[in-house]
């Protein structure tokens, strides 16, 4: 008999359900097999390995309950935190859609938006550029927000589905122009793919940032995606690939240390890599700014943002890599009296990656929740270091037609010392 | 995997379609009915149906219908139980709950909270305090366990010393009967004597009278402050005469938690204080109400063990508080490392029993070569009184087994009772008839009779089952 690989962590759930106190999927639909307590149950007594389930078995397939549970995730390790048994969840959960992969193969839209992502030089900057172009055809500004709706009834898109502008230059293409001839320290920046093709600006301010602080941002074009969204669809050989190819560039600028990052779930996927190269430290720029935060405090000075601010913890920040007192540091510097805590600052905001996408109902009662939260906190701004928190706020606020905007904590901070250079 | 072709239950599908139940809260694939016959006990049987019902109308469909095919129900909230109390069989039905998680109404002048079973009692005490109100219940659970399950359970926690158990809180019920029809009970009177109290009846049932549909609870004004400190003391015997000691001198603890000197060593090391050598027993205590109130009741716990008291830290701030729960939190964790397997149990005895009970769970421990850790909630005499062995070895599963006859037999003698707060369920009816004599258990069981005379509701918990019968 094969030993299925994750017996043994499945021995360790007891099945007490501390994980329904945390999971927002169980925690909208009342369902057990929602929750982790259940799925893990399903994966224990339905496992390709063990129950002849077997790759080469066509007509068995997977039931479709089984199916439906391991899909519904967000990959947000609540329940990962919250477990006294410390099973790893997300792991068998990311293990298991691996298997479904294998026997069903991947979905055709990811299939092609990965290899898009995998061909990171050419085609997946020339696709987006294109799109920046044809978007207007589709999409339309919002009046309040940053962002795009649509303007025509699209599938799979309602008229309060927020997407992002795509940019005409992206971050390559600005640091093209900017290359640096400084003396400064160097640091190895990881931009993630939202920031270097959607959000280029925050990749531009925490540059920025740093350089305040004289240190200056190398940022290969060789980086590829960090691999998160393939490892989440359970297309496990995509994830190797690219997780081999951001290593090779490591390992070729393995004079830099520091890799930064300004993206959650880029820094979470980053720290799980199985080779980085030795004295090789993974830095969340939250985590980089508090190891300099004597400099900061001094450069940032009297100088405070105006306006009331409040915080969300991306749960790949917060639970991924346990940060959670060096972000409300940084916005407590910028904001001062004016940070405020909102009620559940730890609770998902339904993004999960593609989440959003494939489940709009259930990422939207999740997404209202936190809306409503938000509101209540009164603040003008929520704050979140990871741009698929940004997007799924900013739609939070069109839907609940609320004002606050979403902001990286490195914007913020970008503006508060540029307006001391004015 | 697949099973032969039910038609009762295939008929029962329609009927149940056809009045109103959509397909998604009918759950009839196998694995998906399989995430519905477990709880905390590690116990697993698959329901041959799962029904997530929406509202009060629903339950009562859902049980007029299986009346007319005499099938089994089996109400569900969150299965976190201790005692198997939601264990389903495999002819029964489940009827998940967890839908039904509407708060209906505070009413703040009342100070009372219509809530739906579903309802998790920790979103329930978040709502109310938002208002400044109070829910005080407080299983371990509390942050996924319903209020249903608490009522039916009638669960209580670390706050009952001062504050009572669920029970105390519950004002009034709606319910479901085994036929289908729904009874009321109870009302927003704090005084309110016509009739039989079927409130407190259904309280604690189990889930074997009626499905519970609607509560009103009782709430409380918030209070305003809290002090938490830890105590430690050179023996057990010491620790229950002070805690004595504290209500002769009206300080009137929330909380008292109590650690004894197999917990204090599974814990002691990375705490963030240094116990002494010689601590043998640790007490956990927080005293709430108003400021002036709490300052001068603090005053005096300090005054009154100065001397007798091996440690006495008070929390000056939040942080230090949570430093100060620390050994308790970490004591569920720890003592898993202990053994492979632990036996649980949640005896309790009037509070003067407790350094005997002690006492005799320690001899009884040297009896059977197996360690039995104690702590738990020394101001209301629940104990946890765990037994720690290796399942898997045959002669400590045999003394494991007998130790629990003997807890059993200890804790009775001393006035005690089988379950402060888990309820019995399946796992500890077998000993059921040690507590209550057959005229008592009689009594219970006509209660049971008169509300479901064909045994559908919940059946094979609390009282003992034929093959309880067989094992003794």
């Amino acid at each position: 008999m094969t030993t299925f690989p994750w017996q043994q962590e499945l021995n360790k759930c007891v099945k007490c359900g501390a994980c329904m106190a945390v999971c927002p999927i169980y925690r909208q639909t009342g369902r057990e097999e929602m929750v982790a307590r259940g799925k893990l149950n399903l994966i224990e007594r339905i496992n390709p390995e063990e129950s002849g389930y077997k790759k080469s078995n066509a007509q068995d397939a997977l039931p479709p309950g089984w199916i439906e549970a391991v899909d519904n995730c967000l990959l947000c390790c609540s329940c990962e935190e919250n477990c006294s048994k410390g099973v790893k969840i997300t792991d068998i959960i990311a293990d298991a859609r691996h298997w479904q992969t294998e026997k069903q193969g991947l979905n055709p839209i990811k299939k092609s938006a990965f290899s898009l992502l995998k061909n990171q030089v050419f085609s997946l900057p020339r696709f987006l550029k294109a799109g920046s172009f044809l978007q207007w055809l589709l999409w339309r500004r919002l009046p309040r927000h940053s962002g795009l709706v649509r303007r025509l009834p699209l599938p799979g898109f309602d008229d309060k589905t927020v997407i992002p502008a795509l940019p005409k230059q992206h971050l390559d293409d600005y640091l093209k122009r900017q290359q640096s001839t400084m003396n400064l320290k160097p640091v190895l920046y990881f931009p993630g793919c939202a920031t270097r093709y959607l959000y280029p600006q925050m990749g531009l301010d925490l540059i920025y940032v740093l350089a305040q602080l004289g240190f200056q941002t190398v940022m290969p074009q060789e980086l590829n995606c960090c691999g998160m969204v393939t490892w989440g669809a359970g297309d496990q050989n995509s994830n190797q690939e690219l997780q081999q190819r951001n290593l090779e560039v490591f390992r070729k600028h393995s004079e830099i240390k520091e890799i930064v990052t300004g993206c959650a779930s880029c820094g979470h996927a980053l720290k799980e890599y199985d080779e980085l190269p030795e004295d090789c430290k993974i830095l969340d720029i939250s985590e980089f700014l508090f190891l300099h935060r004597d400099k900061l405090e001094e450069l940032v000075g009297a100088k405070k943002l105006d306006k009331k601010i409040t915080y969300h913890d991306p749960c790949h920040l917060r639970k991924g890599q346990e940060i959670t007192s060096q972000p409300r540091w940084l916005l407590k510097l910028i904001a001062g009296e004016n940070f405020v805590e909102m009620r559940h600052p730890e609770r998902c905001c339904g993004a999960g990656g593609t989440f959003g996408l494939s489940h709009k109902e259930l990422s939207r009662e999740i997404l209202a929740e936190k809306a409503r939260d938000t509101d209540d906190s009164g603040a003008e701004i929520i704050a979140s270091g990871c741009p698929g928190c940004l997007l799924q706020l900013t739609e939070g606020a069109v839907v609940a037609e609320s004002k606050w905007q979403a902001e990286h904590p490195i914007s913020l901070l970008a503006d508060l010392l540029r307006k001391d250079v004015r | 995997m697949t099973e032969p072709v039910n038609p009762i239950r295939n008929q029962f599908i329609e009927e149940l379609k056809t009045s109103g139940f959509t397909s998604k809260q009918i759950i009839v694939a196998d694995e998906s009915r399989a995430c519905y016959g477990y709880d905390a006990t590690r116990q697993s049987a698959d329901p041959m149906l799962v029904l997530l019902p929406e509202n009060g109308p629903q339950v009562e469909t859902a049980l007029r219908l299986a009346a007319k095919k005499e099938l089994k129900i089996f109400p569900r909230g969150a299965a976190s139980g201790m005692s198997g109390g939601s264990i389903p069989s495999s002819d029964g039905i489940i009827i998940s709950l967890t839908r039904m998680k509407r708060i209906l109404e505070i009413d703040q002048e009342n100070m009372i909270a219509t809530v739906e079973p579903g309802v998790v009692t920790g979103e329930l005490q978040e709502e109310v305090s938002r208002l400044g109100l109070f829910y005080p219940p407080d299983p371990a659970s509390l942050a996924f366990s319903t209020i249903g399950g608490n009522v039916a359970e009638n669960a209580g926690g670390p706050r009952a010393v001062k504050y009572g158990v669920t029970a105390d809180y519950v004002m009034g019920l709606e319910a479901v009967l085994i036929n289908g029809e729904t009874i009321k009970c109870g009302n927003k009177c704090i005084k309110s004597v016509s009739g039989y109290d079927l409130t407190s009846l259904l309280v604690g049932s189990e889930g074997t009278l009626a499905v519970i549909t609607k509560i009103l609870l009782k709430l409380l004004p918030a209070p305003e402050a809290v002090k938490t400190s830890l105590l430690a003391f050179p023996s057990m015997t010491a620790a229950a005469h002070a805690i004595n000691n504290m209500f002769k001198n009206q300080i009137e603890p929330s909380t008292i938690e109590f650690l004894d000197h197999h917990s204090i060593n599974a814990v002691r090391d990375g705490l963030p204080f240094t116990l002494p050598k010689e601590a043998d027993t640790v007490l956990l205590v927080e005293i709430d109400g108003t400021t002036p109130s709490v300052l001068l009741q603090s005053q005096k716990l300090k005054e009154l063990f100065k001397d007798d008291a091996l440690l006495l830290i008070e929390a000056q701030n939040e942080s230090e508080r949570a430093q100060l729960w620390t050994a308790r939190r970490r004591l569920s964790p720890a003592i898993a490392n202990l053994a492979p397997h632990k036996i649980n149990e949640d005896i309790a005895v009037p509070r003067a029993a407790i350094p005997d009970v002690i006492a005799r769970l320690e001899k009884l421990s040297e009896k059977i070569a197996l360690p039995i850790v104690c702590f738990g909630h020394a101001g209301d005499g629940n104990i946890h009184v765990n037994v720690m062995l290796d399942k898997d070895d045959p002669d400590q599963a045999r003394r494991g087994h007998q130790a629990i006859d003997e807890i059993f037999t200890i804790t009775l003698e001393l006035g005690g009772t089988l379950s402060g707060e888990h309820g019995i369920g399946n796992t500890k009816s077998a000993y059921f008839d040690k507590e209550w004599s057959p005229t008592t258990i009689a009594a219970m069981k006509s209660i049971k009779q008169a509300f479901d005379p064909d045994n559908r509701l919940n059946p094979g918990k609390i009282f003992p089952t034929q093959e309880d019968l067989q094992c003794q």
